[in-house]
């Protein structure tokens, strides 16, 4: 049977028309949508990937950023062990309004949620309005994890992700050995479902 | 394949079973035959129940990665069937591997699998577990069935095919919500379902599908669409409330209105109150004023707001007060109108400049005011009153808070005065000493004296809803002369005794404070009106023996003042005269006075033929005014067109009720006639009066035992010095406290009483009670040293003897 050895939620956050949905899609489905419409509510992907050998199954999480979903979208932060804060290099508005985006993970995001911070369409150059190293003061101020990427030419995408997984990965791993005897799935006993025991009955 | 049909033979039974079931072309569906017996294996061997489940699972995550979607559908199919099927303690085990499937088909990207799996966990939220599972979480499912409801299908080209999918898949997100919530719900050792957690999720999938504006239900197709989401998650919704208990109905309500709030859904608030009327009506009865509560609260928090919002939130409160009835209150009524008073003022402190803003925000306080009529409605009557008398406190007359006044408006005044009336249209009066407990009765009175006249007429409104019991008070709005009532159409009972003991009891302040209105200058039409409408309810609703001398006697004074009183315009006086006609005419009728009703029409005839002016039809005849007004009610009597008036001030005796024909007339009819020759006006009644301060029971008493000795021979009474004039009853007003003002009234009465009985009589009375009267003595004694810190005390001992306090009563009551 098809198994994982861990299972992350990883959630997108970030301003209305950053590119969330196509990093999402560029990752899960290799494709990059034109005109791809705003997102309603919260969308859901699936994409198992193997990390040195192990299987690791990320659910993606990819909110609406539009104002009036937000408190639906928030529902979601609490349960993420990965959390992806998108802007746009190109417009400065998704920028400024990335402080009000952290005070929500404060409030509604788990304490030991690991956040990347990430600078997206950094295929249109001449457009370009953040300079990377803004991006990067930024990241470090708040402890964060940086990158930039690029949806549509597929810059980095699947470097962040994997990036994510990996570190994920890592932790898991880490709590593992210093609690023997605690089966890996203890890290995400408290968002996987029923499936947490099926391991158990393994034949 | 062809390796593992060699194998067949060796693999457990189970496996074999489990295999037979899928038929070699995909196509053909289920085995029916080898279905049953792996039924019926399962059945008779329950512990390999679980083995069948991973089994299956396992075979069924393979077709799945390989996207042999029949084989997934025969699977899913065997899975359903094996649920149902067993009622077992193994089921327990054998649902594992079933949500496992489940999340399986729901996270893969297949439509047609998602649903298929929805379906599926919507069947097993249906059966009843007999068996409680520790463990099962469902935070995927809750996570998934809400993205779902948002979902929008983008595959198909086809527009229509694209609703079609994309209604299909928000249908089963919707369904597998409720199946959560089925599933949960009722098991007490499953996850709490009604964690905020869960419930900021399912409210707003459910919500949104409701009012989705690119998806709203199309109205043609069928009225009763029981597949579209927008009625699935109404469905839904009802349920989801109606399963809510008391604590759980917070994490409900209030992604509620975080979501009305985030979809700006209160601008076109259709939606809202239809929202509310689905909660109310799902909601269980007892648990009503908690959505009521949430909406209060909800109204706290967009107190800074526009008016526009703020009036929607109110009109949904008014539309769910509406439904709860009874339950809109809860425990705590007076926070209830508390708040909503709060509110009042504080969208009248901030009132903006803007005109359409400010439409906007007269629109909220109307809309407040109705709402407290209506939580009003609901109360039983005793609690009416306290209502009023509670809103009656946030008057600054009535607030011992010294800055709290200067901020109060007219405006405000107003609101207040239309909230009482609203409260007090809602309340029945069945007995008036319910209806008029002192407390409330006397801070009422008191305010039909304010500057404001409009305001004046409101407080009369309120005396009349009040008063009368018979829905007579529509006749009375005009001051006409009524021939015959009788064909009026007055609705008359015999007054009962406590009404006629209360009458007895009030009737001094009634008549007071209806002179005083008399008097005012700034009285309009319509304050004629009101009073003339007050005049009459009383004597409808309280007509004894004893009543109806005062009445004419109010009525006598009423004449006097117009015919004395100087200062009054010329207008005033006619109406006055047109009022005390029309009220003497309808008291003759309604006490069934023969002569004096002859003797009225007598007078109305003298005035056709020489004095117009004094009668209703000229006097309140609102065309009788310059042309250039273009607003009649905003126009005051002195602005009357004069010229049809007379020149000269004459009164001829033929024209106005002669006090010593009035009591030849009613000598006959064998009524008590003392108090006729007694104006109110000459009476101890003035503020200034020298008194002390009483204990309400005994007053009460001591007044009752009194009143009934009316025969003894009247005193002549010493004129009150001091002239009491409006303005400084006025001052008094807005000087002294509600309680001081009883307490004055209470005084007055007392001297009264020492003053109109024989002195043996109180003698006689006082030694029967002395012993009660001996401790009172104590307590009146060091109240007065009390009082005579306060303000008005003091004023008043400047002006008189403070020894007055410490000497006269232990004269009287030595005895």
């Amino acid at each position: 049977m098809e198994d994982y050895k861990y299972l992350f939620k990883i959630v997108l956050i970030g301003e209305a028309g950053v590119g969330k949905t196509c990093l999402v899609r560029r990752f899960t489905q290799g494709l990059f949508p034109p005109g791809q419409a705003a997102t309603i509510g919260v969308d859901f992907m699936i994409k198992t990937v193997e990390i040195e050998g192990d299987k690791v199954k990320l659910q993606i999480w990819d909110t609406a950023g539009q104002e009036k979903f937000r408190s639906i979208t928030q529902s979601y932060y609490r349960a993420a062990h990965g959390l992806i804060l998108v802007y746009d290099v190109c417009s400065q508005r998704t920028f400024d309004a990335l402080p009000q985006w952290l005070t929500d993970i404060d409030s509604f995001a788990n304490e030991k949620v690991l956040s990347y911070l990430v600078g997206n369409k950094i295929d249109r150059g001449d457009a370009r309005e953040i300079p990377t190293h803004v991006g990067e003061q930024f990241a470090e101020r708040y402890e964060m994890k940086y990158i930039e990427t690029s949806a549509k030419e597929a810059d980095n995408v699947d470097k962040l992700f994997l990036d994510i997984a990996s570190r994920l990965t890592e932790d898991a791993r880490e709590r593992n050995r210093l609690i023997p005897g605690e089966d890996s799935m203890n890290i995400s006993s408290n968002t996987k479902s029923i499936s947490s025991c099926s391991r158990c009955f393994k034949f | 394949m062809a390796c593992m049909g060699c194998c067949k033979a060796m693999r457990p039974r189970y496996k074999r079973l489990v295999d037979d079931i899928f038929p070699v072309n995909p196509e053909d569906g289920l085995v029916k035959n080898n279905m049953d017996k792996l039924t019926f294996y399962a059945l008779s061997s329950p512990e390999k129940l679980d083995r069948i489940g991973q089994y299956l699972a396992t075979k069924l995550s393979r077709d799945v990665a390989r996207r042999r979607i029949s084989l997934v559908k025969i699977a899913m199919d065997a899975l359903d069937q094996l649920l149902v099927s067993c009622h077992d303690y193994s089921l327990n085990l054998f649902v594992e591997s079933f949500l496992k499937m489940v999340q399986k088909l729901l996270e893969c990207d297949e439509l047609e699998l998602q649903i298929l799996g929805t379906l599926s966990f919507v069947k097993f939220a249906n059966i009843e577990e007999d068996t409680p599972s520790y463990h099962r979480r469902y935070d995927f499912f809750v996570s998934k069935f809400s993205s779902m409801c948002h979902s929008c299908a983008e595959s198909e080209n086809d527009r229509s095919k694209l609703i079609m999918s994309t209604r299909r898949i928000r249908t089963a997100g919707l369904k597998g919500l409720q199946g959560v919530v089925r599933k949960t719900v009722s098991d007490e050792l499953q996850v709490n379902i009604w964690e905020p957690v869960h419930m900021d999720k399912i409210v707003p999938s459910l919500l949104y599908n409701m009012h989705d504006p690119g998806f709203a239900p199309v109205e043609l197709e069928s009225p009763k669409d029981d597949e579209h989401p927008a009625q699935v998650a109404e469905t839904v919704f009802r349920d989801l409330v109606c399963r809510a208990c008391f604590g759980n109905l917070k994490p409900v309500l209030k992604p509620i209105l975080v979501h009305m709030d985030n979809h700006k859904l209160w601008g076109p608030k259709v939606f809202v109150i239809r929202c509310f009327k689905i909660v109310m009506y799902s909601v269980q009865q007892q648990y009503a004023y908690v959505v009521v509560q949430a909406l209060m609260s909800h109204l706290d928090t967009h107190v800074h707001d526009s008016p526009e919002i703020k009036a929607a939130i109110v009109d949904v409160l008014f539309e769910t007060v509406l439904i709860a009835a009874g339950a809109s209150v809860g425990p705590s009524v007076l926070d209830v109108f508390n708040t909503l008073v709060k509110h009042l003022r504080i969208s009248l402190d901030n009132k903006s400049s803007n005109e359409s803003i400010r439409a906007e925000e007269k629109k909220f306080e109307e809309a407040i005011v109705n709402t407290i009529g209506q939580f009003a409605n609901n109360l039983p009557d005793y609690q009416k009153i306290e209502i009023m008398m509670f809103v009656m406190a946030k008057f600054p007359q009535f607030t011992p808070d010294e800055n709290y006044g200067v901020q109060m408006d007219s405006q405000l005044q107003t609101l207040l005065l239309k909230t009482l009336l609203k409260v007090a249209t809602k309340y029945k009066t069945v007995n008036m000493a319910n209806a008029f407990p002192q407390e409330f009765l006397l801070p009422l009175l008191s305010m039909s004296l304010f500057d404001d006249p409009a305001m004046r007429i409101i407080v009369q409104e309120i005396l009349h809803t009040l008063i009368d019991r018979h829905d007579n008070t529509e006749k009375l709005l005009h001051v006409q002369v009524f021939k015959d009532i009788s064909k009026a159409g007055f609705k008359v009972e015999k007054v009962n005794r406590p009404d006629a003991l209360f009458i007895k009891k009030f009737g001094m302040h009634f008549y007071w404070y209806l002179q005083e209105n008399i008097k005012l200058n700034s009285n309009r039409v319509d304050n004629f009106e009101a009073l003339f409408c007050t005049m009459s309810l009383i004597a409808i609703e309280m007509n004894s023996k004893e009543t109806v001398v005062e009445l004419i006697r109010l009525g006598l004074d009423m004449q006097n003042i117009a015919t004395n009183n100087l200062s009054l315009p010329m207008t005033h006086k006619c109406a006055i005269h047109a009022l005390v006609a029309a009220f003497l005419c309808f008291v003759a009728q309604v006490c069934d006075l023969q002569q004096l009703h002859q003797y009225a029409l007598e007078i109305v005839e003298n005035r056709k033929t020489d004095a117009p002016h004094l009668l209703p039809d000229f006097a309140f005849n609102r065309k009788n005014r310059p042309a250039s007004y273009a607003d009649p009610d905003t126009v005051t009597l002195a602005e009357f067109q004069k010229q049809d008036y007379p020149q000269t001030e004459t009164l001829k005796d033929t024209w106005l009720f002669q006090l010593d024909i009035i009591t030849n007339l009613l000598s006959e009819q064998g009524l008590d006639l003392s108090r006729l020759s007694v104006p109110f006006t000459q009476k101890p009644f003035g503020i200034s009066e020298p008194d002390g301060s009483r204990s309400m029971s005994d007053i009460n008493s001591i007044n009752l035992e009194f009143e009934s000795t009316e025969g003894s021979p009247v005193l002549p009474k010493k004129r009150s010095s001091e002239d009491v004039t409006v303005e400084s009853l006025k001052k008094m007003l807005s000087e002294d406290s509600t309680n001081k003002e009883e307490e004055e009234e209470r005084r007055r009465e007392i001297i009264h009483t020492f003053r109109t009985a024989p002195f043996e009589e109180i003698v006689a009375r006082s030694e029967a009670k002395s012993n009660h009267f001996h401790n009172k003595l104590n307590e009146i004694l060091s109240m007065v040293s009390k009082g005579s810190d306060s303000p008005s005390t003091l004023r008043r001992s400047s002006t008189k003897p403070a020894t007055v306090f410490d000497i006269q009563f232990p004269e009287l009551y030595v005895y």
